[in-house]
């Protein structure tokens, strides 16, 4: 094996992590706002690459207005499931297992109504620039996966604003700290969880558009990347989104390396083989979980 | 919010109300119903029976998830990996190595609680979330090795020519017999959790359901009592698989995939979450309901999907709350 294809996966490897690490801050958002664990997140994903593919090929609109469009739909539809499954539910004080059975329920909806609305076949995004790959030192680097990168930094960037910087974010790290202290500040809880699953629904478009171009979309991509995200959200220590972004990365990069030892039909068998022995051997993991 | 997924604890430990003709009538309609529907497809026979045959396996399939997520009130969403251990060794044993139906049936089986007691060991010290995602990964990643180990699950093309039902030179071909011999394993299945839950082991279950600190206080081995749950429950989704090969003759991965979970979730929670009746009832109505509206089957994950979430969110209880309803009115 030489040192350049080794470089390359692990350029690919940084790129898919950055997604995962996306997929994960979701997770995090939502279970520090609720202790809920959502598993229709890869639903978000799905739609987000599906539903640009729609607007761009059958809307006729320009690629930028697909994507803001598609993102603002995915993240209403966030916010319709935080409304139609998760508060009715939460309000009954249902069990933390029922919940996550409802949002798996959920995630299969969503992607059977996909299918239908849609078909089988699997959909792809033109990349957001055409330009030949960069050669850096005998790898080359695409210019999608630069996108990816810089894109998901970015949103970190923003998210990190978002939480130290305004009342909003700041209520939502209160809600995580403690529900009942929050509630008795006078922050709307229940506003907080459906902002919760709206931003978090965002973020899975955001990651499934910025992905599409790279691979493809189809009905039924959804679970996978949820577990992937969830991974990275248990290597990060859950519940701490920039620990679950990290975690992203670690396990794009050593799922990438996997691929090329292995062979691309193991992908997932490897990804779930580390969750299994993060679970197993360090739960709380790399960073602690958040409490 | 609690970790029990279970919501009829209460009268899993209660002695039910004897004497009353309103009570025997309650607790005896979710056996009239199912032995309806099976005696109806025996009449009919044809495309009824196949209908039948295939909810009859989920229900064994499904009485053993209840063993572990009903009585004893732990999470599994990775059943699906038993059944796949235990249908491909009878597909595998019985066309490529010509071995006999019962030998094959009993090392899938052994392959499934050997499989159950490994990962059982390390997965069950988990709880809440960590617990759920474990075991959805357990189950996703033995669909994943049944489409990647070409060599021997033949991937996606899957298995075909796989023998019927039979013992010692009696098959089981047409579909009366198979329904048939089915109906004596759901019989056997129900007797075999009955007999469970009475028992010592049942009543730790049941004592571990309710809390796990109490349990442990009262001398209750937690960590044994759950690992030997998750072996039974394996054990009757092994021979679940297994059935399921003999009476298709064909098995691919597509069988264990995640729509088998919803799936039998979906039958536990209509039928009613820790009740012997339950997962028969459920297992017998979601099957039977969907092919009364044929026209829509490529709506059936969809309306599995849909209706799993009401139920979660109005009955929790499922049918059997119904009857139990029924039979509180008139009990003291």
């Amino acid at each position: 094996m030489d040192s350049a294809l080794i470089g390359q996966s692990l350029v690919s490897g940084l790129g898919i992590g950055c997604v995962y690490g996306l997929i994960g801050i979701g997770f995090c958002v939502i279970y520090n706002a609720s202790g809920i664990v959502n598993f229709a997140q890869g639903a978000f994903v799905m739609l987000g690459g599906m539903i640009t593919h729609v607007l761009l090929v059958r809307g006729q609109l320009p690629y930028i207005a697909a994507i803001v469009l598609s993102v603002l739909v995915v993240a209403l539809l966030g916010v319709v499931i935080e409304r139609l499954v998760v508060r009715p539910l939460w309000k009954r004080n249902a069990p933390m297992f029922v919940m996550i059975l409802a949002t798996l329920a959920a995630q299969i909806v969503i992607e059977r109504l996909t299918f239908l609305a849609v078909d089988d076949q699997p959909k792809t995004l033109p990349v957001f620039t055409d330009l030949p790959p960069i050669m850096v030192g005998g790898v080359a680097v695409n210019i999608q996966s630069l996108w990816i990168v810089a894109g998901s930094l970015a949103i970190v960037g923003l998210l990190a604003l978002f939480f130290k910087g305004t009342r909003t974010g700041k209520a939502m790290r209160a809600c995580a700290i403690n529900r009942e202290a929050a509630a008795l500040q006078g922050i709307p809880v229940h506003g907080m969880l459906a902002l919760a699953f709206g931003l978090s629904a965002g973020l899975g478009a955001i990651a499934g558009i910025m992905l599409t171009p790279t691979q493809y979309t189809a009905f039924n991509v959804g679970v996978p990347f949820a577990i992937s995200g969830f991974i990275a959200a248990i290597i990060g220590g859950f519940g701490r989104p920039f620990g679950a972004f990290l975690g992203g990365l670690t396990l794009g990069v050593v799922q990438s390396v996997a691929i090329l030892a292995f062979g691309a039909g193991l992908k997932t068998v490897v990804a779930l083989s580390v969750l299994l022995l993060f679970l197993f051997v360090r739960p709380s993991g790399i960073l602690g979980a958040a409490k | 919010m609690t970790s029990s997924p279970s919501t009829t604890l209460r009268e899993a430990a209660r002695a039910p109300a004897r004497g009353s003709l309103r009570g025997h009538a309650a607790r005896a309609a979710p056996w009239l119903i199912a032995a309806c529907v099976v005696g109806y497809a025996l009449v009919v026979g044809g495309y009824a029976a196949t209908v039948v045959a295939f909810a009859l396996i989920y229900a064994i399939f499904v009485s053993g998830l209840n063993i572990f997520m009903g009585l004893t009130a732990q999470v599994s969403f990775g059943q699906s990996a038993f059944a796949a251990i235990g249908g491909y060794a009878s597909a595998v044993l019985t066309t490529e190595y010509e071995w006999g139906l019962l030998p094959a049936m009993g090392a899938g089986l052994a392959g499934a609680l050997a499989f159950a007691f490994v990962v059982g060991y390390p997965t069950l010290r988990l709880k809440g979330h960590y617990l759920s995602m474990a075991t959805l990964a357990i189950g996703l990643i033995t669909y994943e090795i049944a489409v990647q180990w070409d060599s021997v699950t033949q991937g996606y093309l899957g298995i075909s020519g796989i023998p019927p039902l039979g013992i010692a030179g009696y098959e089981a071909t047409t579909d009366r017999q198979i329904l048939i011999v089915l109906s004596v394993c759901v019989i056997a299945t129900v007797l075999a959790v009955a007999r469970i839950r009475r028992s010592r082991v049942g009543r730790a279950f049941a004592g571990l359901a309710g809390s796990e600190e109490a349990a442990r206080a009262l001398g209750i081995n937690v960590a044994r009592y759950k690992l030997l749950s998750f072996l039974l429950s394996a054990g009757f989704g092994s021979l679940a698989g297994s059935l399921f090969v003999h009476v298709v003759g064909y098995v691919s991965p597509e069988v264990f995939s995640l729509h088998m979970i919803i799936l039998s979730f979906t039958m536990l929670y209509v039928g009613g979450i820790g009740t012997i009746a339950g997962p028969v009832v459920g297992a017998l109505v979601v099957s039977v309901l969907p092919e009364t509206f044929r026209a829509f089957r490529d709506y059936q994950d969809l309306a599995y999907g849909t209706a799993l979430i009401l139920l979660l969110i109005f009955a929790p209880r499922g049918l059997a709350g119904l009857f139990t309803a029924i039979e509180e009115k008139r009990s003291p």
